[in-house]
């Protein structure tokens, strides 16, 4: 036999290749028995398939002629149209590596790059050490992998993991498609790992100057309030009162902190829902009194408020309400703000 | 006149023809064929035409093995195999009768 069985297996392919437009189902019935069938013409007599049969494209056409299925559509299949955009973009980044290469000086740019591989094998097993101190101790992205807190450790493991990386990184050429394709895969999933624990490195050290966003600020600044004393403009304590927010939601602040306060708290059904609690809860504990503690009345009463009655819970550095004792107007009883909604 | 022409016409009809006495595997179909006078017979249409007839539902195969070489796939004749072959038999042998006293009338005698 003078023809081998790769030279059939090759010619089968070209021929499956020009028939690549047919519905795969119709392309492999067409070819099912092809490989015997060739073996047999080989056998008969001497010379190639090739100057036996013609070019498989030949070969092909008939075949498609007699087998009456439709001649080659002048529109690529989905396949080809695939293939040649990868070609395409193949020779775009050769073009792209031959003109960026003299730029560093060098003849392509995959020259340089080739010369930067064992940086990368160093980075990965870097990379890779920092992966196993995050997912071992679940510290967050430091310099160092500082396996609980040990720089031993740390250099240790850097040490093993680099050194890995630098030998795999010598033998990958030798690898099989597969292990390579995983490697890649990884290297790829290493690189997005470090890209993200990089930034987050970068926002703890850069963003120092004021690292507590400002919602613990206000959380922290009202935390101590136990209640709420609200004065008018002129120094009476006004009771029954409700704070709410531009959005009509009701401010909390505080609790019903005295005995009074809890008294009423229970026994009273409208006050079982806490967000309608008036303020103050304990008017008794008022830190500034002036007259009544009782909310004023509508006809304007003898202004009564004078510095000197300050009780002694005023706090100093004159912070206390301005209360004008010469501002008489006839304002209206408390206000009692209603929301809008 | 290029005998293939000729020939894509009834390829089917021999193909049909050379099995109706006895089964055989692609390659035996087409040295069948050349022995019987056929010889511009394309490889890939002997083999296209068996594939198309056996999609047609007009062919059976079965397959043999053989000692050496490949596993032969057999073609064979199914009764609407055999009543293609009658039908367009009939069409031929008209159509051949009156291509020849066309030809004969013009004192063209092969």
């Amino acid at each position: 036999m003078t023809v081998t069985e790769q030279e059939i297996a090759r010619y089968v392919g070209q021929v499956r290749e020009a028939l690549a437009d047919l519905p795969p189902a119709v392309r492999d019935d067409l070819l099912e028995d092809l490989p015997e069938h060739l073996t047999e013409v080989a056998a008969e007599a001497d010379g190639s398939l090739h100057e036996r049969l013609g070019p498989p494209e030949a070969y092909a056409m008939e075949l498609r002629t007699a087998a009456g299925v439709s001649a080659p559509s002048a529109t690529p299949n989905l396949d080809q149209r695939i293939s040649a955009a990868v070609r395409e973009g193949w020779a775009r980044i050769r073009v792209a590596d031959d003109r960026l290469g003299p730029v560093l000086g060098y003849t392509r740019l995959s020259d340089f790059l080739r010369l930067l591989r064992p940086a990368w094998w160093i980075l990965r097993g870097y990379l890779v050490a920092m992966l196993f101190t995050v997912v071992l101790t679940g510290t967050s992205f430091g310099l160092l992998p500082r396996l609980g807190g040990s720089g031993l450790a740390a250099l240790l493991l850097l040490a093993v993991t680099v050194t890995g990386s630098i030998w795999l990184g010598r033998r990958t050429e030798r690898l099989g498609r597969r292990p390579r394709l995983v490697l890649n895969v990884t290297a790829a999933l290493l690189v997005l790992f470090g890209l993200a624990g990089f930034a987050e490195l970068d926002g703890r050290a850069g963003g120092g100057g004021n690292p507590v966003p400002y919602e613990q600020v206000y959380t922290d600044q009202y935390s101590g309030v136990q209640d709420v004393y609200v004065y008018d403009s002129q120094g009476r304590l006004l009771e029954g009162v409700r704070l709410f927010d531009q959005n009509g939601q009701p401010i909390r602040l505080g609790h019903p902190w005295c005995s009074e306060a809890q008294e009423r708290y229970q026994t009273m059904p409208e006050y079982s829902d806490p967000t309608r609690l008036p303020y103050p809860f304990c008017p008794e504990g008022a830190p500034f009194r002036f007259g009544p503690t009782t909310p004023p009345t509508p006809e304007p009463a003898a202004p009564t408020a004078t510095p000197g009655e300050f009780g002694p819970s005023a706090t100093p550095g004159g912070a206390a309400p301005t209360a004008t004792p010469s501002a008489v107007q006839g304002r209206g009883p408390a206000p009692t703000p209603t929301p809008t909604d | 006149m290029d005998t293939t022409q000729l020939l894509k016409g009834v390829l089917d009809l021999a193909v049909l023809a050379v099995l109706k006495d006895e089964d055989g595997y692609g390659y035996d179909i087409m040295r069948r064929l050349r022995s019987a006078g056929l010889d511009e017979i394309g490889d890939a249409s002997v083999y296209g035409t068996l594939r198309r007839l056996f999609q047609a539902g007009l062919l059976t195969t079965y397959v043999v093995p053989s000692e050496s070489g490949p596993h032969r796939k057999y073609y064979a004749l199914n009764p609407a195999g055999r009543d293609q072959l009658l039908r367009s038999g009939k069409i031929w042998r008209s159509f051949a009768t009156t291509m020849d006293t066309l030809l004969d009338d013009k004192g063209m005698a092969a």
